[in-house]
């Protein structure tokens, strides 16, 4: 294949441009995939922070539906304003593994004011008579109304609801503490959307000793090391590679943020996190969220392939019908001349250029021929042409 | 007899013997040369320039060393 030739550089045009279009579409994909996965992974936050807040909406609803009902029984009533813990505990313990079935984990009587210290734990009775001084504590006693948030206490991260409880004569006799654990969330959370989940607790706020003992408790693996900056508190996965995350906790965004896609084995997944804050406002924890997008990346990388295919074929169908339109009206036209050009030169003055269209390469070919019969018939007047007897032969 | 006439017989034999193209042969070596082998003639004045290019088309087009 000669360089210099117009059907190569033509030819060196289309090939370019086929690559072009190719490379075009793949950067497009590329962009288009870049901008739809962070568009899933910020949709993905966003749902999940509303399914979360809905969760401990209803949650906290039905934690105060129940504490309501408690209160209007005048046996418990009268039993916690006598300070009866054996007689408090007969009553209620019948009640708390039904309570438990609907994931009130953590129940808790508390005197009033000024100790306000555990007076019966359903969830665990042996212990009482500590101090908790946490932040919802303080603000139940301040405003004697129900306090309602997450609070990371011994029993672990809840959403909890803290309501003064009354007696007969209206009179504050205690308090009444619900508690959900947030871990369980997660997996409702889960069986919803699909997603998986993790929820992280800051270290700041978790002690290490009580992390040790909680993992014996529940038979699980001491994972406080895993992480620099926080501990994995419960997470919908057996996957610790899916859950990556390098800064503090405190400083993800109220919205919530995506961290990135990537790849597991066959899967695209994307990873995003949101803050949980407890009562007082602090971000104590945060919800890692993991969207499989493999479907969508499967579907873009599938029209990828179809556009690919179809720019190569319209291409090299271009390619063909450019090259034979060329070799139709220009080259074979133009090899046509040269060679009547070439002939003419040899002695065949009678070889001829046939004139089919008055195109550009037509008005060549006519002027082409138009000079060949000059030429011949100034040829046939040169007095000195040894071979006239050839001339007149042809 | 000149050179340039020399070459004109060659080409013709040359032409001849392997049955070639008479008119394409002669056209694309005139074409080269610059020269119509037909305007070449016993008598034709040598002149230097014109037999090697001449020669070179023969070279050319034939592949032979005149």
């Amino acid at each position: 294949m000669k360089l210099n030739l117009i059907r190569t550089k033509v030819l060196a045009a289309m090939v370019s441009c086929l690559l072009a279009g190719v490379g075009g579409i793949v950067a497009l994909m590329h962009y288009s995939f870049a901008r739809n996965s962070q568009a899933l992974g910020t949709e993905s936050v966003t749902s999940a922070q509303k399914l979360f807040t809905i969760l401990e909406a209803r949650e906290t609803s039905k934690m105060a539906a129940v504490s309501d009902t408690l209160m209007m029984n005048p046996q418990l009533r009268d039993a916690f304003a006598a300070k009866d813990r054996g007689r408090l505990l007969e009553l209620a313990a019948p009640l708390y593994p039904q309570l438990k079935r609907e994931g009130i984990t953590n129940w808790m009587f508390h005197t009033s004011e000024p100790d306000m210290v555990v007076f019966l734990r359903l969830h665990n009775p042996a212990k009482f008579g500590d101090h908790l001084d946490r932040f919802m504590d303080k603000e139940v006693v301040r405003t004697h109304a129900p306090a309602v948030g997450n609070e990371l206490a011994k029993a672990g991260f809840a959403v909890r609801i803290l309501r003064p409880f009354y007696d007969s004569n209206g009179g504050v006799t205690g308090y009444l503490e619900f508690g959900e654990e947030l871990g369980q969330f997660i997996h409702a959370m889960k069986s919803q959307t699909g997603d998986d989940y993790g929820l992280l607790l800051s270290k700041k706020f978790v002690d290490r000793q009580f992390w040790a003992d909680s993992n014996a408790v529940w038979k699980r693996r001491d994972n406080w090391d895993d992480n620099a900056n926080f501990v994995v508190a419960d997470r919908t996965t057996s996957n610790d590679g899916i859950i990556q995350f390098q800064g503090d906790l405190a400083g993800v965004s109220g919205q919530g943020e995506v961290l990135e896609y990537f790849r597991n084995g066959n899967s695209v997944l994307v990873r995003g996190i949101f803050p949980i804050h407890d009562a007082a406002g602090n971000a104590v924890g945060a919800m890692f969220v993991v969207r499989d997008i493999s479907g969508f990346y499967l579907s873009m990388r599938h029209t990828q392939n179809v556009l690919i295919l179809l720019t190569v074929v319209a291409l090299t169908l271009g390619i063909i019908m450019v090259l034979t339109l060329l070799n139709n009206l220009v080259f074979r036209r133009l090899q046509h001349i040269i060679m009547v050009a070439t002939r003419v030169v040899g002695g065949d003055y009678e070889r001829e250029i046939r004139v089919d269209s008055d195109d550009e390469v037509g008005q060549f070919e006519q002027l082409f021929e138009q000079f060949r019969r000059v030429f011949v018939d100034l040829l046939a007047h040169v007095p000195e042409l040894q071979e006239k007897s050839e001339l007149q032969h042809k | 007899m000149s050179q340039l006439y020399d070459l004109r017989m060659l080409i013709e034999n040359k032409i001849k013997a392997d049955g070639l193209d008479a008119m394409d042969v002669k056209g694309k070596i005139g074409l080269r040369s610059g020269r119509m082998l037909a305007f070449i003639t016993p008598t034709t004045a040598d002149e230097p320039q014109a037999v090697a290019k001449l020669r070179q088309a023969v070279k050319d087009v034939l592949n032979i060393n005149a």
